[in-house]
């Protein structure tokens, strides 16, 4: 009964640890390319075909199976898995009976779940059947980490948090902590695959494969990892091109209806000035569309519109040419921004008027960081009654362009519809107008990433006259055009909207990807461009994201100044021992283990030169030991000089000589010597001859390199 | 210059060396040259019994007796007779005509301890007793099958190995000074047997237990047998006064290192504290171990005790010394695990 607990734990431990190391890389893998139950069906899917494979692979009917069947099986299995995945998510019925975000959860999780378990199913089969198959999943567990710090190489590792924000607050690359991971895993497998297949391994082979790990995180540490160019990414945070090309993309987008990937931080804002929004939400305006180019609003490409706008980073103060009026009902709000990503643009809360670079605190964090002076509006709605459209120094050809709109007749009968609603005293009030038209997008529209009008000739005649189910831009588009059917002067304005809520009482607030947003702008005279911006009351997106205070607050320290960053560290650091020191201690500890280790070999090898005649007996004998551990030959515990010399005497002749000589002496009677300087030398020199002769030059490589190569000579 | 011809120089540099450090050296060499030529002479009549006959040799220099487990007809006999043929007296002054080469005493259980001895028998002629010597008075004695006859005989034979003297009647009689006993046992027929006790079995240096001999000395044994019987006259023979000699030298040019010594001790008592031995080895026979050693030292052509002379002798010598606990039978595994460490002390020890 003991032996067979005892059997099934030896089998069960191996099994369990190489299945969470398998799993842990696909973990690490899926992160960045799924969903949270995606990631957990992946571990899931792992866990259950290693015990799957490691615990029936010899018995029937896996037994009976040739590989080549399993291997396709696996295959079809993946490929079943694909189409289910996306047959679950494409299913109509299914988003109608579960909601589409479960759908949609349902068919990653299911997609993962079986994908891994294929591949994992086909991985360990190889590693039972063949020879190779171990190597192959060593391989792909170093890959799965490898191509997930690939796909974080700028350093913005936001996910898993507890890693990221852990290495963040101490200071600390979380590729280094990722990579690290990596290393152990690929070695607790090398370790596993060493003791399982019964090869004989001298442990310091395997230290050395430690060493190496450990030497790739060091680097890392030294010179960082590679940053590849800012490449086009998230749709929504108006950054889609690289460099300062003004050349314009289609803004419209088709996308699923998740936040998930959009948690990134994109810049952290840091109030030096208390402002509360009054409408619940901090707009940070970057760009705006202005200008009808014949198809949609594009960038202005005219000297006198959009002179509030400032287009591009310089480093002096550049100050907005027009300023808001009503200066009376705004409040002068300076803040410091820093971006996490590069913009094209700078961008300011709402209005900006001025920016001034400044010092990046933090390179490595920071891609740039400068100060805004913003007027912001406190203005409340009935101060907004009762204006008049436009400004005054704008010339004929200006105020039309701000009402050019696409040739469609259908938006000005909307328009007038919704405002023929209005009641009578309000029936010519530009800002009334407005309204209603944002209300009516309020009550109808359904805020959607995923939409059919990324497509259209223009997509916002689509949204608006269709199915009115689309994101921000289609919003902004639609009411823009609306705005300007009716004589009202509008454009579209490009930032972030992020809720007040998220800032949490502190004076730093997080920009995340998710925050990226579009909303249609009235010019109402002697006030400026006023927000008017449709909020969807239905939505499939499940907007609301982590907002991350910890992070907020770190980085806004971090932004803020270096000295109160420091103290923030201290304070999250007091009481446990900085991960930091622990890791310098550990370094130099190794650097000195190192060079003590080639100290002292060098020391054995040195010394039969300069030592007296009385002592060569002794210091010879040894440094032929040396040689001989070094390449991994020594005598075993408790085996007699002789019979270790009798025992290598094939390859080694010469030791028999050292050794009789060497025992005369020590064992023999007082201070016989039985050889001369001169002859422990030859004897020295043949020894050398012999192993160097008998060894694989690879072996001897490794027997130079290796500090500690005395260390099993006894 | 290829690491054969240095390691060749090496040697005869060695040699030549020692032969110029060590003037002694000549009449070590020479007492080797005569355990050599013993062993030769005695290798030719016993096949394939290399490593029983250099035991042997041990233990005939060393000043110790032989207990041999045997079957019957493995050569015990053939092996004493060769010793013993192989030693003569010379006509020293101090010989005693009455002591010959060798003898055998097949025991029964009826044989009383005079007929071992020897026995006073009245002289008529004289009108006197006169002591008529038994068969210990040789200089080589196969005792066969000593378990096989009464305890007191045992004794006697005991007695005579551990003083080299016999007592009849109150009156002492000394044996020889080369007498060398090779006492064999069946281990397997053991029905009315008197099994020798653990104190008795201390008086042997040596229990060998041998094993048969491999095929092609098997072959070798049937092919030469006539020829090995009738020319066993002309081989070669030592005198019983070289052998005295060699074992003086050995004695006074071997040496033993304090470390070799502090090995043994450290491995008497790692086997006494051990719990799987029940009585662990006497200081005897350490004591006797020490002359076993140079001798395989000096069989070895070395002027000094090595780790690979306990190697080889201290299974043989304490085998037969020590008790183990009921249910430990495999005595080798508890005689290496107890030598391990000293072992392992000793080798560091002379890296300093």
């Amino acid at each position: 009964m003991t032996i067979r607990v005892e059997h099934m734990t030896r089998q069960y431990l191996p099994t369990s640890l190489r299945a969470l190391i398998i799993a842990s890389g696909f973990w690490v893998l899926s992160l960045s390319l799924t969903v949270l139950a995606g990631s957990v069906a992946a571990v899931a899917g792992c866990l259950f075909a290693c015990y799957l494979v490691d615990l029936k692979i010899h018995r029937a009917p896996l037994r009976h199976l040739r590989t080549s069947s399993i291997i396709g099986f696996c295959l079809l299995l993946a490929i079943v898995a694909y189409l289910l995945g996306n047959a679950i998510a494409g299913s109509s019925t299914l988003a109608a009976l579960l909601s589409p975000i479960t759908a949609f959860n349902l068919s990653e999780a299911t997609q993962w779940m079986l994908v891994c378990t294929a591949i994992v199913i086909g991985l360990r089969t190889l590693a039972h059947r063949t020879s190779y198959g171990a190597v192959v999943e060593i391989l792909f567990v170093a890959t799965a980490f490898i191509v997930t710090l690939a796909a974080h190489r700028n350093g913005m590792i936001h996910r898993p948090f507890f890693i990221g924000d852990f290495a963040l607050i101490r200071g600390i690359d979380p590729a280094t902590i990722l990579m690290a991971f990596g290393c152990g895993a690929v070695l607790a497998l090398s370790a596993l695959l060493m003791m399982e297949s019964n090869q004989k391994r001298l442990p310091y082979h395997f230290a050395i494969l430690g060493l190496l790990c450990l030497s790739l995180v060091g680097y890392v540490r030294l010179f960082g990892l590679p940053t590849p160019a800012m490449t086009d990414d998230l749709g929504l945070t108006g950054q889609e091109q690289a460099g300062n090309s003004r050349q314009n993309e289609n803004p419209f987008r088709d996308g699923e209806n998740t936040a998930e990937d959009k948690e990134a931080p994109v810049a952290v804002v840091v109030f030096r000035d208390d402002y509360e929004p009054l409408n619940g939400s901090y707009y940070f305006r970057e760009s705006a569309y202005s200008q009808f180019n014949g198809v949609m609003l594009d960038y202005t490409t005219r000297e006198d519109m959009d002179r509030d706008l400032i287009e591009q980073f310089t480093n002096t103060e550049i100050q907005a040419e027009v300023l808001p009026g009503a200066e009376d009902q705004r409040k002068p709000v300076r803040t410091t921004i820093g971006l996490l990503v590069a913009h094209r643009n700078p961008f300011g809360l709402v209005s900006p008027v001025s920016y001034q670079n400044t010092a990046n605190p933090n390179n490595l964090r920071f891609k740039r960081a400068y100060d805004t002076y913003s007027l912001a509006p406190e203005y409340d709605f009935e101060y907004l009654l009762g204006r008049e459209l436009g400004r005054s120094e704008w010339s004929e050809e200006v105020l039309q362009e701000y009402l050019q709109l696409p040739d469609d007749p259908r938006y000005g009968e909307l328009a007038r519809s919704l405002i023929s609603n209005l009641r009578p005293q309000y029936a010519d009030d530009p800002y009334a107008k407005a309204w209603a038209i944002k209300s009516y997008l309020d009550e109808n529209g359904i805020y959607s990433l995923k939409n059919e009008h990324a497509y259209e000739t223009d997509p916002a005649a689509s949204f608006l006259f269709g199915d009115l189910t689309g994101y921000c831009m289609h919003f902004a588009f639609a009411a823009t055009y609306m705005y300007r059917s009716i004589g009202i002067p509008a454009r579209v304005g490009i930032g972030y909207s992020v809720p007040a809520s998220n800032r949490a009482g502190g004076s730093a607030l997080l920009i995340q990807a998710v925050h990226g947003h579009a909303w249609p702008e009235i010019y109402l005279r002697d006030i400026g461009w006023v927000i008017v911006d449709p909020a969807p009351q239905q939505t499939l997106v499940d907007m609301t994201t982590d907002p991350q205070n910890e992070l907020q607050q770190l980085l806004g320290d971090m932004l803020r100044d270096d000295a109160s960053f420091e103290d923030f560290l201290d304070s999250q650091q007091s009481g446990l021992i900085s991960l930091q020191d622990v890791l310098n201690t550990l370094y130099a500890l190794i650097a000195l283990a190192i060079a003590v280790g080639y100290l002292v070999k060098w020391y054995r090898i040195v010394i039969p030169e300069i030592a007296t005649d009385s002592e060569q007996y002794r210091l010879s004998y040894r440094r032929m030991l040396d040689s001989l551990a070094a390449v991994g030959i020594s005598r075993r515990y408790g085996e007699a000089r002789e019979s270790f010399a009798h025992r290598v005497e094939q390859n080694v002749p010469s030791l028999q000589i050292a050794t009789r000589a060497h025992l005369a002496s020590s064992l023999g009677k007082e201070q016989a010597q039985s050889l001369t300087p001169q002859q422990w030398a030859e004897l020295r020199k043949a020894v050398n001859q012999e192993v160097n002769r008998s060894t694989v030059p690879w072996l001897r490589i490794l027997a130079a390199i290796n500090p500690y190569s005395w260390i099993t000579s006894r | 210059m290829t690491s054969e011809s240095l390691a060749e120089t090496a040697t005869e540099n060695i040699v030549e060396s020692e032969a110029v450090s060590q003037p002694d050296k000549s009449e070590l060499a020479r007492a080797i040259d005569l355990l050599n030529k013993l062993k030769t002479v005695v290798c030719r009549q016993v096949l394939g019994r290399d490593d029983v006959i250099e035991l042997a040799i041990i233990a005939l220099m060393a000043d110790g007796h032989v207990l041999l487990e045997d079957f019957p007809g493995s050569g015990k006999t053939t092996l004493a007779k060769a010793l013993g043929e192989a030693i003569v007296s010379n006509d020293s002054e101090d010989s005693n005509p009455d002591i010959l080469p060798f003898r055998r005493i097949q025991f029964t259980p009826d044989l009383l301890p005079s007929d071992v001895t020897g026995v006073p028998v009245f002289d008529s002629a004289s009108n006197a007793f006169h002591f008529r010597h038994g068969p210990l008075f040789a200089h080589v004695v196969l005792a066969d099958e000593i378990n096989r006859t009464s305890p007191k005989v045992q004794a006697a034979m005991l007695e005579a190995m551990g003083e080299k003297q016999v007592t009849v009647d109150n009156v002492t009689y000394p044996l020889d000074e080369l007498f060398f006993v090779i006492a064999t046992q069946n281990p397997l027929d053991l029905v009315g047997t008197y099994p020798l006790p653990t104190p008795q079995l201390d008086r042997f240096l040596f229990k060998i237990s041998m094993e048969h001999i491999d095929r092609q000395s098997e072959l070798d044994v049937l092919d030469t047998y006539k020829q090995r019987r009738d020319r066993s006259l002309e081989l070669g023979t030592v005198s019983r006064d070289e052998i005295l000699q060699a074992r003086a030298i050995i004695d006074r040019e071997v040496t033993i290192s304090p470390l070799i010594k502090e090995t043994l001790v450290d491995i008497s008592r790692s086997l006494r504290e051990d719990d799987r031995v029940l009585q662990g080895n006497s200081t005897r026979s350490m004591v006797l171990m020490l002359p076993a050693l140079q001798v395989a030292a000096a069989l070895g052509g070395r002027d000094f005790v090595s780790a690979e002379d306990i190697e080889l002798l201290l299974p043989r010598v304490l085998g037969h010394r020590i008790e183990l606990a009921p249910g430990v039978t495999d005595m080798e595994r508890v005689l290496a695990d107890n030598m391990r460490d000293a072992m392992e002390r000793l080798a560091r020890s002379t890296l300093g």
